[in-house]
């Protein structure tokens, strides 16, 4: 009776085969780093290897006397991006899936346009309107309404949660748009044939229908409100206003010193990985909440809409606002400080000096070229990467349910909580650690490594998402008709993903290309990107050059977001 | 052809009682067509993929054509694509990124048939289903009908020893089910293969099947051709599941040259055929075998009653009739001759189809 019984404890050995070889990968992509970031708060000289064991990295950090202002920035930030994000997305997704606003259909299409402007871009064109020396809103105002002193203050926290909340509405949008166009109509029919006023219908069916999705994206929300740096890098620190992400930044970069305080790091970034993490449980929470509220039935029904009559042109009005306010004045800006020689404000006397000097310089320099050829490199490269593993990662737990896939999941999910600043120190030291067997610091491939694990949970996410409703019988019929498991995989769950698959690999691309946190905290000597060039030029004091890379840069997303979206919709028309 | 022995699956291996499968045996001849039938969660699905090889079970032997296929005691496990079968599934499992011809082709570049060869079995196999002239259609262009007739193209272009059918039907709508169940017997006779269908529709059962094996919680209960199993069931889960029927507990008073006396509420009756040993017993009455008969008639198994309810649907009619002692007796009637509320009536109930099943009448309810 050997044979049979040996058979078996191979074939258990094969079943959990997937999920060993892919957690120990994300082990030593997602732990380790994290360990090592650990491991180094507890080091006087604050590397993970070095001798000896303290708490006064902890005491440092905790006990200074600026930590309590720096808790109280950091909630009140978040907190009012995330609710205004809230409030405008809401808006927006209710106007555009359950009115009958005109054009409905453009501002849904038009929604990825704020997506190509990353947060930095957006941080900077904001800033170009509103300093308060040179603004171009600030000059005018004064010269307009003949006011003494300048308005408004880019370098403030009322226009970091404002330019963060623009940034992350349309992300907001995004979450509920879905939720607002797939609730089935008959449930508010029902109520409404039961006798329920516009008060109860909303009260006791729409919003308890909505609340799991509304939560689920405030909870997203405030984990990436937590996690950005940008916006605070690029706002906040001018004025001396640190949030937890740009401390972490400053304590690793330029603290007194000049020595970076690494241990320090590991004590800031232990209280933040906690916080996160039970963000990041919540929010997996709600999202099984509001899976479990969906209610697409496959048939195409209309949503009832509503008919907005004289509140059209309000509406029309906010819609056009927000679009006004996110991509045409910050994207405007750049634009036209890109054509200048120096940080002239906007005016017809000014349009004389209008030149492509910051263009031909941007597209001559070795530098800017070696900077480009290192984004598409990084990008693509960490495309692939986690197109390839989130889906093995995916068909390992959602197909093959093999055992363990719950910690497969909760590994590849983790990375959204980890801030760009913060994995990039963790990476510091794995690879200063590593150095002598895998000699990757200060070199592209570093970053290739954080971008992978950064953007995997959104990767697991999505084509796991696209697995669930992939029917086990197309691959099943595959298999009854005598194919193998490699003929099945190429001929059928591929090319049947692949469109998936395919967003996916954009998706990290644009992304990839619009990071910077990560990048700067990595930046070495022969891995600059183009993002952490256009922020040396923006701290170098040459903001027409820089604005000239944000333009670029910006074209470069729209592509690659526009060809996203059409690969998107070919994927939701697959049954 | 098949032969399933001792079968058995577990859903949940640290509970004793959680079995999907339970001691499933049966065998099926060459050319035959045979049906596991039974409700949502008896198992019946899950023994027609332990058959496919898409589910382990964890104990018996599946043995295909004289090759053994799995077999616990042996540790013989063969993978899905070296199994001699081809499956129907319920979703159809059209394959959204290939045409028709492409679906159907599939088979047979999965096996190793190429060229010449191939063309010609796939042109036929669409031309066996009336698809032929839709062999360039990307598959997401079909209806649910032409879905249906690919996805059995796809099952018999591969010439497996057995067609494995997954509830085909249950997704087409009424008409469209009758008219694919004709198609699919004649394709079945036509092509001579062995056929292992699965379906919770007792008409679908009764009208394809040579044989019959109904389920319930994962054991076969009944396994017999449609006519002994509607006409002389053996249980009353059987007995109700494939069709309408009327029980009344029972006990043998007396038995004589074949006849059976027994004694019901409704009184004594004369009962033709076996009856079962031992155990509660019911009396199985259908509605379309009791006979209204004239108010003098003479003889045995006569009731009389009166008609309290009356349900016209078109081509029959049903009749709740309240008898002497209380119990009510449906029957059916055809709209020739229509009877009213109210009406006093004598009934027959034919020795030959009261069939004494074993059970209380509450079982299977």
């Amino acid at each position: 009776m050997q044979g049979p019984q040996a058979s078996a404890r191979q074939a258990a050995l094969l079943r959990a085969a997937p999920s060993l070889l892919l957690g120990a990968l994300l082990v030593y992509l997602v732990a380790v780093p994290l360990f090592f970031l650990g491991l180094s708060s507890l080091r006087p000289t604050g590397f993970p290897f070095d001798p000896g064991w303290t708490f006064d990295n902890f005491r440092a950090v905790y006990g200074a006397p600026g930590f309590a202002r720096l808790i109280g920035d950091t909630l009140v930030f978040a907190g009012g991006a995330i609710g205004m994000a809230l409030v405008l997305g809401t808006l927006l997704a209710w106007l555009v899936e359950r009115t009958d606003l005109p054009g409905a259909g453009l501002v849904r299409a038009l929604v990825i346009l704020p997506m190509a402007t990353p947060p930095l871009l957006m941080a900077i064109g904001w800033a170009m309107l509103l300093s308060p020396r040179s603004g171009a809103l600030n000059v005018w105002a004064q010269a307009w309404f003949g006011l003494g002193a300048p308005p408004f203050n880019a370098y403030s926290m009322g226009a970091m949660i404002f330019v963060q909340g623009l940034a992350l509405t349309s992300t907001a949008f995004l979450f509920l748009a879905p939720a607002f166009r797939n609730m089935d109509p008959s449930l508010e029919e029902a109520a409404l044939a039961s006798g329920a006023s516009t008060a109860m219908l909303f009260r006791r069916v729409l919003i308890p229908l909505l609340r799991p999705a509304v939560l689920a994206a405030g909870i997203f929300l405030l984990i990436v409100g937590f996690v950005v740096f940008e916006i605070p890098g690029t706002l906040g620190m001018p004025a001396r206003i640190f949030v937890l992400s740009s401390q972490l930044f400053y304590l690793a970069n330029e603290a007194p010193g000049s020595m970076p305080l690494y241990g320090q790091v590991g004590a800031l970034a232990s209280l933040f990985l906690l916080l996160l993490l039970g963000l990041g449980v919540l929010y997996r929470h709600f999202t099984r909440e509001a899976a479990r509220f969906r209610t697409v039935t496959g048939k195409g029904f209309r949503p009832r809409r509503m008919t907005l009559g004289a509140w059209r042109w309000p509406a029309l009005g906010l819609v056009g606002g927000y679009f006004l306010f996110a991509v045409i004045m910050p994207v405007g800006m750049l634009l036209w400080m890109s054509l200048m020689p120096y940080q002239a404000r906007p005016s017809w006397a000014n349009l004389a000096l209008v030149t492509l000097e910051n263009h031909r310089d941007f597209l001559d320099s070795p530098r800017v070229l070696e900077a480009m050829g290192n984004t598409l490199l990084v990008a693509a490269l960490s495309a692939c990467a986690v197109a390839v593993l989130a889906t093995l990662i995916s068909w390992t737990t959602v197909r093959l349910k093999a055992p363990g896939s719950a910690v497969l999941d909760a590994l590849a999910f983790l990375p959204i909580a980890i801030p760009g600043v913060m994995m990039g120190v963790a990476l510091i030291y794995v690879y200063l650690t590593l150095d002598p067997i895998i000699a990757i610091y200060g070199t592209v491939w570093i970053l290739v490594v954080a971008y992978t694990t950064d953007y995997l949970s959104f990767g697991t996410r999505a084509a796991g998402g696209v697995m669930v409703q992939l029917h086990p019988e197309l691959e099943e019929a595959g298999r009854t008709s005598g194919g193998s498991g490699l003929l099945v995989l190429r001929r059928i769950t591929l090319p049947l993903l692949a469109p998936a698959i395919a967003a996916i690999w954009i998706w990290v691309l644009a992304h990839a290309m619009r990071e910077l946190s990560t990048a700067l905290m990595l930046q070495g000597r022969d891995n600059q990107v183009v993002t952490t060039l256009l922020w040396d030029y923006w701290q170098g004091g040459e903001p027409t050059r820089a604005a000239a890379v944000g333009v670029w840069l910006v074209v470069a997303l729209l592509l690659a977001l526009i060809v996203w979206q059409v690969l998107s919709r070919r994927r939701e028309r697959l049954p | 052809m098949l032969r399933v022995e001792q079968l058995e699956k577990r859903y949940d291996r640290k509970r004793a009682d959680a079995f999907a499968v339970r001691d499933v045996s049966f065998a099926v001849a060459e050319g035959e067509f045979f049906t596991l039938l039974g409700p949502s969660g008896c198992g019946k699905t899950t023994t027609l993929r332990s058959v496919a090889g898409l589910e382990m079970p964890d104990a018996g032997e599946i043995a295909i054509g004289g090759t053994t296929v799995f077999s616990s005691a042996r540790g013989i496990v063969v993978p899905v694509a070296r199994r001699d079968i081809a499956m129907v599934f319920q979703s159809y499992a059209i394959w959204p990124h290939m045409t028709v011809a492409e679906n159907v082709r599939f088979p047979l570049e999965a096996t190793g048939v190429k060229g010449e060869e191939a063309t010609r079995r796939v042109a036929r196999a669409l031309e066996m289903v009336g698809l032929a002239a839709f062999r360039d259609r990307p598959a997401p262009l079909l209806s649910g009908g032409q879905q249906q007739r690919v996805a059995l193209a796809r099952a018999v272009v591969k010439q497996a020893k057995i067609l494995l059918l997954d509830e085909p039907l249950s997704n087409l709508d009424a008409r469209l089910r009758e008219q694919m169940r004709v198609e699919l017997r004649d394709l079945q006779r036509r092509v001579g293969t062995t056929a292992i269908y699965v379906t919770h529709d007792q008409e679908e059962a009764m009208a394809l099947s040579d044989r019959v094996a109904v389920m319930r919680n994962g054991v076969v209960v009944e396994l017999a051709a449609p006519r002994d199993l509607y006409l002389r069931p053996r249980t009353v889960f059987a007995a109700r599941f494939v069709g309408q029927a009327d029980l009344f507990a029972c006990a043998v008073l007396e038995r004589q040259e074949g006849v059976t006396w027994l004694e019901t509420p409704l009184g004594p009756l004369a009962s033709l055929g076996q009856v079962p040993q031992a155990g509660p017993l019911s009396l199985l009455i259908r509605p379309e075998h009791v006979e209204f008969v004239a108010a003098d008639a003479q003889g045995a198994n006569l009731l009389d009653g009166q008609i309290r309810r009356v349900i016209f649907s078109g081509r029959l009619v049903e009749y709740a009739v309240e008898l002497a002692g209380g119990a009510v007796l449906r029957v059916q009637g055809t709209s020739g001759t229509l009877r009213g509320e109210g009406e006093g009536v004598r009934l027959h109930l034919p020795p030959e189809r009261c069939v004494v099943v074993q059970g209380s009448p509450e079982d299977g309810e």
